[in-house]
Formats: C-alpha cells, sequence, structure tokens
C-alpha cells in the first residue's frame, strides 16, 4: 500500500472543499495549502523511489473509463504545480485582498482552485477524451485569471488574444486526439512507436502544445497576458501554465513515433526562442512585459535540452541525451521556481507603487529591501549564475551538447552551433536583469510613487522567501534534485530504471556550496567593514555631479540601447526623442521650455507584422465573400446555375479523361 | 412513335427561344402555356397501349398547365394592374443567344449521360435540359415577379420531361402531387404579387433587396 493514492485523494477534497470556501479567504487557503501540501507529498514520493500509482477507476466519464496514472514525468510536472500553486495562493491573500478587490477577489479563488484541479487531471489523465476535457477547463480557468480586472482594456484584450491563440493549439489536439482514436480505435493513451504512419502527428502535437508553451513564434498571446494578469496570476501562468505545453510535448514526444527531423526542429525553435526571446525582453520597459519575454527563452532553453534528447533517441539513446533531457526537466523546474519569484517580486514592486514602467521606478532598494533583495536573487538565478539553480539546469544542458559534440555526424554541428547561442543567450539575459534590477531598484526614484514605496507584508514576502530557499537549495545541492530528474527522464522512454547522477554533479554541489559560503564571508566581512567605519548615506549615481538629479541616471531604454541596436531588423524598436531635430555640428537644438527625451518602444513584432497583417487579410476575404449575399434573387438563381454549370463540367471532364 | 415524340421536343425546344424572345408579359404567359400542353400531351404518344391512368394523367396535366395556371396568373397580372413590358436584366437577342447555345450544348452533352437502350434515340434528356437552362435564364434576367413566375413554370417543364424518363416507375400519385403544388404555389403567388403591388407600387423585385440580412 502505497501513500500516493490516499495523498492524492486528500489533495482531491482539499482543492474541491476549497471551491466552497470562496468567501472565507483564510479557510480557503488552508485548504489549498493541505491539497498542494498532500499532491507534493504524493509527487515526492513517486519521484524519489516509489513506484508509479496506477488507478483504472472501473466507472465511465463522458462514454470513457477512467484511468488515471502519475509516473515520474506527471509527478515532476505536479510538484511543480502545487509548489507554485500553494506559494500564490498565499500571495493573493495580501496582494489581491478582498478589501482592495471587493468583485474580483472570490473569483480569483475560484478561478485558482479551479486551474490547479484541471492541471492535475491534465498530468494524471490517461484517456485522450478526458485529457481533452481538463485542457479545456485549463484554458478556461487561465483566460479567467487573465482578466480577472476586467475594468482594465488592456487585460481583456489580453485574454481575448489568449483565448483565441489557445484556441488554435486546441483545434490541433483535437486533430490529433481524433486522428490517434480513429486509428488505434481507443481513446486511451499510451506508447504507440510501434505505428510509424502515425509520426506526422508529432507536427499537430507540436503546434497545438507549442502555442501554449509560449515558443518562438507561437508566443503571439504570452506577453500581453502575462504583463496584464494580476502578477500572482502571472507566476502562476509563467512558472506552470506554459509547462503544460511543454510536459505535452515530452508526453507524446515519448509515445508517439517521431518523425527524423523532429529533434532538429525542437532544437531550432528552441534556439530562436532562446534568443529572440531575450533580445524581445531587453526592448521591453515595462517590468512585467520584460519578465514575460523571459519565458519565451526559458521555454527555448527547454526545448534545446528537449530536443538534443530526440536526436540522441534517434540514434540509438545515447548517453548525452539523458543529460539534455536531465537538464531540460530540471530547468522546468527552476524556470518554475525563479520566475514565480521573479513575477511576485514584481506584483511587490506593482503593489508598492502602482507603476509598472520602468522609467517610473528606481531606487526602491533602500524602501523595500527585502523585495529588492529577493529579487535579485532571482535575477542571478535566471540569468545562470552560480550558485543558483538557474546555473545547474543549463549546465546539465551545456554537458550534453558538449558530450553531443564528440558524436560523428550532423548532430554535432548543431551541438556546436547550440552551444555558441546558449551560450550568447545567458549573456544577454545577465545584461537584461542588471537592467531590470538596477533601473527599478537602485538609483534614485523617478517619480513621486517610487519615492513613497513601501515594504510589502509578510503574506507576499512569505512565498518569495520560499521560492528563494528552494532556488538556492536546488543549485546547492543538485545531488538531491537529481533522483527526480532522472526519475521523470526514465519513465519519458520506459527505458530501465533511473540513471545515477554523473559525477560532474557532485563536483558542482561542492563547488557551489564553497562559492556560496566564501560569497557569505565576503558578504559579512563587508558588511562588518562599512558598519564599523563612519557608514555615510548620500545619492546614487551622482557621477561627480554636484548637483544630480533622477533624470541624469540611464533610462532602461538608454541602458539597453546598444544590445537591441544589434537586433534591430527583429525587433523594429520605434524611437521617439525629444528634441527631434540638430542643430549645425550635430547639436542638438535645445528648447528651454521642454526637457529633452528619449523614448522607445519595441512591439511584438510577429503579431504586428505576421499575424496582424494575415488576420486583416483574411478578413477582407470574408467581408468580401459577404458582398455576395445581396438578397437579388436573380444573382442567386445565377450561383445555381453557375454550380450546376461547375458539376456538369465536372462530370463533363471526368467522362472525357475515362 | 419516336419521331412523333420528337417533334413535340423540338416544339418545346422552340417555344422556349419565343418565351426568351418575348418582350410582354401576356405572350410570355401564352407560351409557357402551349409549353404545357405539349409536354402533357408526351405521355400518350409514349405508351404503346392505351391506358386510362396514362391518359388521364395527360389530359390533366395538359388542363391544369394550359388552363388553370395561365388563368392564375392572368388574373393576376391584370388585379395588381402591371405595366406589360418587360424591362429584361439582360437583353432579348443575348438571352436568345444563351438559349440557344445551352440547348446545342444540352444536344451535345447526351451523349455523355448513360441511357436505358429505349431512350436512345429520344431528346427527352436535351429537352429536359434545355427547358431547365431556359428556365434559369428567365429567371436571372426578367425582373418583373410574373415573368419570373413563367421562368420557374418552364423550369418545371424541363423537370418534368425528365420525369418522363421514369414513367413507368413514378406512381400517378407522385405526378398528381408534383402538379398540385404547381398550381397551389402559382395560386399563391399570384395573391402575394397582388400585395407587393399594393405595398411597393412596383413589382420589380431588384427593389426588394432590403431583407437580405
Amino acid at each position: 500500500m502505497t501513500p500516493t493514492g490516499p495523498l492524492l485523494v486528500i489533495a482531491l477534497g482539499s482543492a474541491l472543499g476549497a471551491a466552497a470556501f470562496l468567501r472565507f479567504p483564510r479557510a480557503w487557503l488552508a485548504l489549498v495549502l493541505v491539497g498542494t501540501a498532500a499532491g507534493l507529498g504524493a509527487c515526492a514520493f513517486v519521484l524519489w523511489g516509489g513506484p508509479a500509482w496506477d488507478w483504472p477507476g472501473g466507472f465511465e466519464v463522458a462514454g470513457q473509463p477512467v484511468h488515471l496514472r502519475l509516473d515520474g514525468l506527471s509527478a515532476l510536472f505536479l510538484a511543480l504545480v502545487c509548489v507554485v500553486g500553494g506559494a500564490g495562493a498565499v500571495y493573493s491573500m495580501g496582494y489581491w485582498t478582498d478589501a482592495a478587490h471587493p468583485r474580483s477577489a472570490s473569483r480569483g479563488r475560484l478561478w485558482w482552485s479551479e486551474i490547479l484541479l484541471a492541471m492535475g487531471f491534465i498530468l494524471v489523465a490517461t484517456n485522450g477524451l478526458h485529457f481533452l476535457i481538463a485542457w479545456e477547463g485549463f484554458v478556461l480557468g487561465s483566460f479567467f485569471l487573465i482578466t480577472l480586472d476586467q475594468s482594465r482594456r488592456e487585460a481583456r484584450q489580453a485574454g481575448w488574444l489568449y483565448l483565441a491563440a489557445s484556441h488554435v493549439g486546441t483545434l490541433c489536439l483535437f486533430g490529433l486526439f481524433g486522428v490517434l482514436a480513429a486509428r488505434l480505435g481507443t481513446w486511451e493513451l499510451g506508447p504507440v512507436r510501434g505505428h510509424p504512419e502515425l509520426a506526422p502527428l508529432f507536427w499537430l502535437a507540436l503546434i497545438g502544445f507549442g502555442i501554449k508553451a509560449g515558443a518562438f513564434p507561437l508566443h503571439i498571446w504570452l506577453p500581453s497576458a502575462h504583463g496584464s494578469a494580476p502578477s500572482h496570476a502571472s507566476a502562476l501562468l509563467s512558472g506552470v501554465v506554459i509547462k503544460m505545453g511543454i510536459y505535452g510535448l515530452i508526453r507524446f514526444g515519448g509515445w508517439l513515433p517521431v518523425p527524423a527531423a523532429a529533434g532538429w526542429v525542437i532544437t531550432a525553435l528552441g534556439l530562436v526562442s532562446a534568443v529572440l526571446g531575450v533580445a524581445f525582453a531587453l526592448g521591453q520597459h515595462d517590468l512585467k512585459r520584460l519578465l514575460a519575454y523571459h519565458s519565451v527563452e526559458n521555454i527555448g532553453i527547454i526545448l534545446i535540452g528537449f530536443g538534443f534528447a530526440l536526436v540522441a533517441a534517434s540514434r540509438g539513446h545515447a548517453a548525452w541525451g539523458l543529460l539534455a533531457m536531465a537538464g531540460a526537466l530540471l530547468h522546468v523546474w527552476n524556470h518554475g521556481l525563479f520566475k514565480a519569484l521573479l513575477f511576485l517580486g514584481a506584483g511587490s514592486v506593482l503593489h508598492a507603487t502602482g507603476c509598472r514602467r520602468m522609467s517610473g521606478l528606481g531606487g526602491l532598494w533602500r524602501r523595500m529591501p527585502w523585495t529588492a533583495a529577493l529579487f535579485a536573487l532571482g535575477a542571478a538565478a535566471i540569468s545562470g549564475l552560480p550558485p543558483l539553480n538557474g546555473f545547474v539546469s543549463e549546465w546539465l544542458v551545456y554537458l550534453g551538447l558538449f558530450d553531443a559534440v564528440h558524436a560523428r555526424g550532423a548532430s554535432s554541428l548543431l551541438a556546436v552551433v547550440s552551444a555558441i547561442l546558449l551560450g550568447v543567450t545567458g549573456a544577454l539575459a545577465l545584461a537584461c536583469f542588471t537592467k531590470a534590477s538596477a533601473v527599478v531598484f537602485l538609483g534614485a526614484a523617478r517619480s513621486e510613487a517610487a519615492r513613497r514605496a513601501h515594504e510589502s507584508g509578510w503574506a507576499m514576502l512569505g512565498p518569495m522567501v520560499a521560492l528563494a530557499a528552494l532556488c538556492a537549495a536546488i543549485g546547492l545541492f543538485p545531488v538531491l534534485a537529481w533522483p527526480a530528474v532522472a526519475r521523470a527522464a526514465a519513465d519519458w522512454t520506459g527505458a530501465g530504471p533511473a540513471a545515477a547522477a554523473p559525477a560532474e554533479l557532485r563536483t558542482l554541489g561542492l563547488c557551489s556550496l564553497v562559492v556560496a559560503i566564501l560569497g557569505a564571508a565576503a558578504a559579512a566581512l563587508l558588511w562588518r567593514r562599512t558598519a564599523a567605519g563612519s557608514l555615510r548615506r548620500a545619492s546614487t549615481w551622482c557621477c561627480g555631479y554636484a548637483e544630480p538629479t533622477a533624470r541624469m541616471q540611464y533610462t532602461a531604454g538608454s541602458f539597453a540601447g546598444i544590445i537591441t541596436g544589434w537586433f534591430e531588423g527583429v525587433l523594429l524598436t520605434h524611437r521617439t526623442q525629444v528634441p527631434a531635430g540638430q542643430g549645425p555640428g550635430r547639436a542638438p537644438i535645445v528648447d528651454e521650455g521642454v526637457p529633452s527625451s528619449l523614448d522607445d518602444h519595441t512591439p511584438e513584432a510577429v503579431l504586428e507584422r505576421v499575424v496582424g497583417p494575415a488576420a486583416r487579410v483574411v478578413m477582407r476575404v470574408a467581408l468580401g465573400a459577404r458582398s455576395l449575399q445581396h438578397g437579388r434573387l436573380p444573382a442567386y438563381l445565377l450561383y445555381v446555375l453557375a454550380g450546376l454549370a461547375g458539376l456538369a463540367a465536372i462530370i463533363f471532364l471526368a467522362c472525357i479523361l475515362t | 412513335m419516336s419521331s412523333g415524340l420528337n417533334l413535340l421536343i423540338g416544339i418545346s425546344m422552340g417555344l422556349n427561344l419565343l418565351a426568351l424572345g418575348s418582350s410582354r408579359l401576356p405572350s410570355l404567359i401564352r407560351v409557357a402555356a402551349a409549353q404545357g400542353v405539349v409536354l402533357g400531351l408526351m405521355p400518350l404518344l409514349m405508351e404503346h397501349h392505351f391506358s386510362w391512368l396514362v391518359a388521364l394523367t395527360a389530359v390533366t396535366t395538359a388542363v391544369v398547365k394550359g388552363v388553370v395556371i395561365p388563368t392564375l396568373l392572368r388574373h393576376a397580372m391584370r388585379a395588381a394592374n402591371i405595366d406589360r413590358d418587360l424591362d429584361p436584366l439582360i437583353g432579348f437577342i443575348p438571352s436568345l443567344l444563351l438559349g440557344a447555345a445551352g440547348t446545342i450544348a444540352a444536344v451535345a452533352l447526351v451523349r455523355v449521360v448513360p441511357l436505358l437502350p429505349e431512350h436512345r434515340g429520344l431528346l427527352l434528356v436535351p429537352g429536359s435540359v434545355a427547358a431547365i437552362l431556359t428556365g434559369f435564364i428567365l429567371l436571372i434576367a426578367r425582373s418583373k415577379a410574373i415573368s419570373q413566375v413563367c421562368g420557374y413554370l418552364i423550369l418545371d417543364n424541363g423537370v418534368y420531361l425528365f420525369g418522363l424518363l421514369l414513367i413507368h416507375a413514378m406512381p400517378l400519385l407522385v405526378e398528381a402531387g408534383i402538379l398540385l403544388d404547381l398550381t397551389v404555389a402559382v395560386f399563391v403567388i399570384g395573391i402575394i404579387v397582388d400585395r407587393i403591388q399594393r405595398a411597393f407600387d412596383s413589382l420589380d423585385t431588384r427593389k426588394l433587396t432590403a431583407l437580405h440580412e
């Protein structure tokens, strides 16, 4: 008797119970926490050595027998759902209170419970029809979380775009599951490697799940949705919701027969997502949109790892495939943790200042030391700096790439290119988070709101501390996380027991510990020095000016200006400069009354340059077709005659040809 | 035998062209009625042995198409006091050319249509297609409601001609039903035409487009 089943029953029971206590926030929170803790326990049991949980229900829902299964791969994702779901629920108590949002707070709780349940069912469903039902519920739940603040126009538009994009994805999934069920005669899902004719279905899965995962160029819904949702919902969206797409891809990449080019295409998608995601992030001056584009980048890193695992699988399961896969799976966890942390931090800033534009922030470290420190830790983690968790997973992917270089064939070339581009991505991400942290937390306040900012309460800081602690724990003790990841990777292919931790991981853990201890010691020393000496507080970034103002600081745009210039052709950044003209000798014409300024705006290029024009063409054609419907009976009869003539022509041609 | 039948079908084809070429409403109604009578007599020629049933069908068809329906139409025309001129959307000469081209195409088309051996020598199928095409052209090219009814009648004559291929397979009841439908339809249209005329002061169907959405 394993504890998995009872724990999952507790999780389900408390999640359902929570829905009954929407009007009582504390009771709701307690039930959600019990549910997520129970779910987390079940996942931990499966991941760290327990057997997979399999429950043939014995009754039918929607005409299909219920069959649930929690194996290593599902457990890995379910654990993330539980952690971020619990943390966000606590955070919402301080962030989206009933006092501040009397209309939407309880609705937010409802959809929060619903989406956690739906994601849980997606992860344990083994029946295609039930998977689709849960998937629809999950799409709906995230739509209502994005549009929680219905009074804001941009939130409604973001929700609309999300719903439209999701439906395109769901349409592909309907095609995928429909064809699978028609070919196999059953909705039950499972490995179907023995049907090579089903291989093209993988491309349907790639589009359907790729839209949800937000891989470039399928990410059009992502920046506005993440940017406009309430911050705890953004944390869930970015940390968990887009991972459902990754789950689907990995799951069906393991079950379906995979076309030969799949690994290459996914790696290429990953590379494009990683580099362009971070490039677009550099161009953003809205803190939450910046974080949203980093989701695209991190999904890219995960896809690179997964793509190499597929390439390895097509070459007889080379060992480097396992490393790349483990890196990708660990990055799923890591990105979920630090991106949730960063969004909660951004929410804390938003809560304190009411401002998302970085040009209105600055100097917040003094006013909000906890938020600033936790955000900086998250920023270091997402930039892949040791000794934090982001480094561990990226390093595993690198190890896989380096080993793949030694293998013969074209894949070694791909590995070299991927390693270089991954390095570029890491460097750009570091630049981007230097920009974000520096502009928001360092320097001097750029607006009155930033000057009067206040630190958030513990309901908001507590979940952030917990997420930060998990980030640090995985970074410092990667060996402890390895069995879980190895178990999930083993369950992916169904090939034998989980692999032992590679020796490099132990070395890395030791190095990280040493770095962490040395860093802590250096910080303590520095602190003592400054505390002992006469510590003088002065305005920051004064650059030797006698009378510095906040306007002299680097802005978000000027900080990233050089790098965004490299990607000018893709980003389509739009600059506005005041004064616009230049006098003789390149000197700007200065008007005393108008302060000079430089501002730029980076739009969502795929949406505005590809999807938008395509949609307009479709609209024009559709409106043109409407003019056929004008009410003149003779013309309608003409249509009928033309149709008849067409049919006659077809018959005539067929007679001539045969 | 079949030459007599073909003669009647030939006359019906000629009446098609006459319908396309006529420029006044009464003559159009007369042409449609004449074609109905011609076609109505055909079952008598198709049968080798005289049978009361077929004779009854033929006579009823001829009477309804040749007398009842035209009377209804003339009545509607007089009641609504319509201008007798037809103002065509497609001119008379182009309509005639189209009709002639359609008839030729129909005769050409019959070669590729698989037929029973006993129907091979007959012009039934081309005659039917030609009448249907003529009906369509009238419906498309004439704007007055009554002229459209005539187009509809000629179209129905084409369908009836095609139905003659199945004269042994089709029960009398179906034949009678179709005829009754037709009569009722024309009767109703006659009433509607009157109402339209009173409400809109015109029977030009081009002006009746406000309800299209």
